[in-house]
């Protein structure tokens, strides 16, 4: 048994590798997603052993008195000496500002900090030095939205600094959720509302404590404290932020706003959640594309593993070996799938996501758990085993007599499409005929060209929403969250997009394979090579057609179910109709390399092989 | 049709050779024929004799290596893929050994397809695939599917099939290669309508049976004709004899 | 062995010379037009002076053989079940032909392929001619089989006769 699988791969080089491409595709798929599943907690965990984060963040709002300086409030002495507490820095005082750096303008939060390191979240420079007279240091993420980097000179409420520094913190959501309720919220946002766009989010710089007192204007006076409190037990930090804060948001009441660690970590993971978002479905997407390619394959090759099922069951193989051995062959292909699927998505996982600049670092190539890798091994087999397991059972159950006579399952009749096709153009004629010579197949051609155009359009859907969302439009700042999106949402419509061209050219094969005697015998008949390699490319087009059309509403909605948003974004009509047409052009283009080669050939030498 | 005389079909040196140097086979090595209208010609020979492959070559299936091939006044060897199927469709009628037929079409659809590659439209095409379905003593069985019919139902219906776009000239690759001796009767009495009907046809056999049907038989042997028999006329000897009676 | 078929057609009932003629006739068809008219006369003599048959002359004229009634005699009943139990069958004649390809061969007197193709010239004709025979029969005619038996041998010996000129080409080259 064993030198007769290894006859058959080398024998069908060509389908094997397919296979391989196909399962490959899913596989790295899902293995990407689950990587950057991994990744979500991490970051964060680093960022608060780096800078000594804080188990809970108080903001502590102050009465503002004409005229007298600001002085921090009485809580503060209420929870530094609270029994859970065992450190505090702080407290530090907030201050809005508009900063204005290379001809953009943005909102920001200013922290007063000293120049000596803070006992507690202590922020963790990335680039350049810490605070100093006419030197800020500006939040990572902040700072790429920016565009600045150390050494550039921005304005804050005009008065002109210099960067000093770009660091991460654990105690703050990175832009752009800075204002991210669970995060803590946003407490001394700029008024002077006139200056910048009205959409955009506000980001955090940290100066010195003179400089944030400088920075203080009549319009806009110091009104927020924070304060950094490390508790005995972390553990409780959400119960003791409900004991001694009432609502989180600035102005509302005099009552400090308190931020708990797992509220921040959620906030931190935000960005990663929208990745995940974007890459879940699209993992389902890839998957189910690609056991469609490999049904088409199995089925292909099953017409010529039927006899060989003869054999074995004429020498005494039981159907329960049958099917085995004819699995084997798959199995073995869908493992060595599944190792490079493994080895693909955790090498890319690290340079697609960088998991929000705003924490520390890169995580590395993550680690390559038991877990998910037998996770994927199992989707892999999975993926093999469900689209052999139809043509395997079938091949199994047919009586050996029938199996050893026949070369090949023979097509189903279907008069109505035959009697259609009558009335059309030759190259239709035999398109159409084709086709119906194998519903199941064209079927599973337009399910995975629905699939595809489902995918472009959720990301058309994407794009049509993201415009509206930039932040100010093209001269605001660039949403991070949006441009990462795109980047994945780039990546996996490259990875829909070759999977699906990767499926067209399986189903080609399969039916030009499948076309080719009664091509040949249209030919001899006399329809010439072009009607005969177009009716091949039309067997194929035809379903796609409707294929194309379905995806348009399951695109739409799938961008409505993901984004979560609930709204039902429509991209226009002229992006829908050139997705729809370049889809068809595409198949057709595809499809018509391998039908010319195959007319190619003398129909003599085709009919004269025995077939038919 | 063609003015009497002038041969329908005529070939000169006509060559077809695979391979090259040292590997190099000819299948038809230097040919000369005329097929004159109306008339039925037998090609007999051993396998691998290249008898086939003549006769790809004269229906436009194949292209010579060298030679001439003139088929209704126009010279066929030189021409295109694109065109050689165009004058497939209205001169040559074919008949393979295999029958060919598609096997998920009803005999009707069988028939009626080469008249709707042509353009004819479904319903004259459908009239005209009834019709020669009754010409062969099939009309009961339009409806019925290849894998319903017997060997020799599956050949008439690829001869009514051959005739469905009224062609010049009708090309039989052995049709009777697949049938047993009853089917091959009702070939034999298909060809013998239609030769009486006036048709050309070339037969390509080694069954001796439907060669003693055609008007002149050659021999063909390593891609080359080697003896030519008027078969018309009498022969010397008389049925009782040949049956064992005495004098 | 027209003999044996001549008492076999008697085997029925006595019947006349003019009737055994005509039964003939009808079950071999066209295969038997060739046959001589008196031929079966000649038959039905010697028969009667071997005591297998007997005649009467028939009410009316006397001493015209075809108004005589042949009738089967006891020992000509018992030729008849003999003969029907037999299974001897034609004798094949090739050898003739054979040696014929292999004296000329041998003597340089003709080429055999010659010899060959001037045969199976004639035998395609004869075949044409039976086979024209046999098409114009009903189905299922008792002439139509007979005429069907005609054209397979001739088929088989047409097959012979491609394997003799297939063997005797490269013979031709040696000798």
């Amino acid at each position: 048994m064993a030198p007769g699988l290894g006859r058959d791969l080398r024998h069908h080089p060509a389908q094997a590798f397919l296979l391989l491409l196909a399962i490959t595709a899913a596989t790295a798929t899902l293995a990407l997603g689950l990587a950057l599943h991994g990744v979500t907690s991490q970051p964060y965990q680093r960022t608060r052993a780096a800078t000594n984060g804080p188990d809970v963040v108080a903001y502590l709002p102050v009465l503002h008195r004409p005229g007298r300086v600001a002085q921090p409030p009485a809580q503060v002495t209420t929870l530094v000496h609270d029994p859970g507490v065992t450190g505090h820095s702080g407290p530090f005082p907030l201050v809005g500002a508009v900063v204005r750096a290379r001809g953009r303008a943005a909102p920001a939060e200013a922290e007063g900090r000293s120049q000596a390191p803070a006992v507690i979240d202590q922020p963790k420079l990335t680039a350049g030095s810490w605070v100093r007279p006419g030197g800020v240091v500006i939040e990572r993420t902040f700072a790429g939205a920016l565009g600045v980097g150390v050494g550039d000179r921005v304005t804050l409420n005009g008065r002109p600094f210099t960067v000093a520094g770009i660091a991460v913190t654990a105690a703050n959501p990175p832009y752009p959720n800075l204002c991210y309720t669970g995060g803590g919220g946003c407490w001394a946002s700029p008024i002077d509302r006139g200056t910048y766009p009205a959409a955009a989010a506000t980001g955090l710089i940290w100066v010195t404590g003179p400089d944030a007192d400088r920075l203080a204007t009549s319009a806009d006076p110091l009104s927020t404290y924070v304060l950094n409190l490390k508790l005995s037990d972390p553990a409780r930090a959400q119960a003791f932020a409900n004991a001694h804060g009432k609502g989180n948001n600035a102005g509302l009441t005099s009552s400090p706003g308190l931020a708990a660690w797992p509220g921040i970590a959620a906030a931190d993971g935000l960005l990663v959640q929208d990745e995940q978002q974007v890459l879940s479905p699209g993992s389902w997407l890839a998957c189910l594309l690609a056991v469609a390619s490999v049904a088409v394959l199995a089925g292909g090759r099953m017409a010529e593993h039927t006899r060989r099922v003869g054999l074995l069951k004429a020498v005494g193989g039981t159907p329960g070996l049958v099917a085995l051995v004819l699995l084997a062959e798959n199995l073995i292909v869908a493992l060595a799938a599944a190792a490079a699927g493994l080895a693909i998505g955790f090498l890319a996982a690290p340079l697609i996501t960088s998991p929000g600049a705003g924490l520390v670092g890169s995580p590395g190539a993550p680690s390559l758990t038991l877990p998910t890798a037998g996770l994927v091994i199992a989707v892999a087999l999975a993926v093999a085993l469900a689209a052999t397991l139809a043509p395997a059972v079938r091949a199994a159950r047919t009586s050996t007599v029938s199996a050893l006579a026949d070369a090949a399952r023979p097509p189903r009749r279907r008069a109505r499409l035959i009697a259609l096709s009558a009335r059309l153009p030759v190259p239709l004629l035999l398109g159409l005929r084709l086709t119906a010579r194998r519903l199941r197949r064209a079927v599973l051609s337009a399910a995975s060209i629905a699939v595809t155009v489902t995918g472009i359009v959720a990301v058309l859907a994407f794009h049509a929403t993201a415009r509206l969302t930039r932040f100010g439009g093209s001269a605001g700042l660039a949403n991070p969250v949006i441009s990462r999106d795109e980047q994945m949402l780039t990546v996996l419509t490259v990875m829909l997009v070759t999977l699906a061209v990767l499926n067209v050219i399986v189903t080609a094969w399969a039916t030009a394979l499948d076309a080719r005697h009664s091509s040949a015998l249209a030919r001899a008949l006399g329809a010439t090579p072009q009607q005969a390699s177009a009716a091949v490319s039309a067997a194929q087009v035809l379903p796609a057609l409707p294929g194309a059309l379905l995806g348009i509403p399951l695109g739409i909605g799938l961008f409505a179910l993901a984004s979560g948003s609930g709204t039902v974004t429509v991209p226009p009509a002229s992006w829908l109709a050139a997705t729809v047409l370049g889809t068809l052009v595409a198949v057709a283009g595809l499809t018509a390399i391998p039908a010319r080669i195959a007319a190619r050939r003398p129909a003599a030498a085709i009919l004269q092989s025995g077939l038919g | 049709m063609n003015e009497t005389g002038a041969p329908i079909l005529g070939a000169r040196a006509l060559r077809r050779e695979y391979g090259r140097e040292a590997g190099l086979v000819r299948a038809v090595d230097g040919v000369d024929l005329d097929v004159a209208a109306g008339e039925t010609l037998a090609v007999m020979g051993p396998s691998g004799c290249g008898k086939s492959t003549l006769l790809h070559l004269l229906g436009g299936l194949d292209r010579p290596t060298s030679g001439e091939l003139v088929l209704a006044g126009q010279r066929i060897d030189h021409l295109g893929e694109r065109a050689l199927a165009r004058l497939r469709l209205g001169t040559v009628g074919f008949v393979f050994q295999a029958f060919h037929l598609m096997d998920e079409l009803t005999a009707a659809e069988n028939v009626e397809l080469p008249a709707l590659l042509a353009g004819v439209s479904p319903r004259r095409a459908r009239r005209r695939a009834t019709d020669l379905l009754e010409h062969v003593g099939l009309a009961d069985r339009a409806r019925f599917l290849p894998s319903a019919l017997s060997g020799g139902q599956r050949q008439r219906v690829a001869v009514a099939r051959a005739l469905a776009n009224e062609p010049l000239i009708v090309l039989a690759d052995e049709p009777t290669g697949n049938l047993d001796s009853e089917a091959t009767l009702d070939v034999l009495r298909l060809f013998d309508s239609l030769h009486t009907a006036g048709q050309t046809l070339v037969v390509v056999t080694h069954d001796a049976r439907i060669a003693a049907t055609a008007d002149r038989m050659i021999s063909m042997r390593d891609g080359a004709f080697v003896d030519e028999t008027r078969l018309t006329g009498g022969s010397t000897g008389s049925l009782g004899t040949l049956a064992g009676l005495e004098g | 062995m027209q003999q044996e078929v001549v008492l076999a057609l008697l085997a029925k009932e006595p019947s006349h010379g003019y009737q055994l003629r005509a039964r003939l006739r009808e079950a071999l068809g066209p295969v038997g037009d060739a046959m001589n008219a008196g031929q079966i006369y000649v038959t039905l003599t010697r028969l009667e002076k071997a005591g297998l048959v007997a005649s009467e002359p028939s009410a009316g004229l006397a001493d015209r053989p075809d108004r005589k009634v042949y009738a089967l005699t006891p020992a000509g009943q018992q030729r008849v079940a003999d003969w029907l139990t037999e299974v001897s069958w034609p004798r094949p004649d090739l050898a003739e032909f054979h040696l014929k390809l292999v004296a000329a061969a041998a003597a340089g007197l003709a080429d055999p392929i010659a010899i060959v193709d001037t045969q199976r010239r004639e035998l395609l004709r004869r075949l044409r001619d039976a086979q024209r025979a046999a098409m114009a029969e009903p189905d299922r005619s008792a002439a139509g089989l007979l005429l069907e038996g005609i054209v397979l041998r001739l088929q088989a010996d047409l097959r012979w006769l491609e394997a003799c000129e297939r063997t005797w080409t490269p013979r031709r080259d040696q000798s």
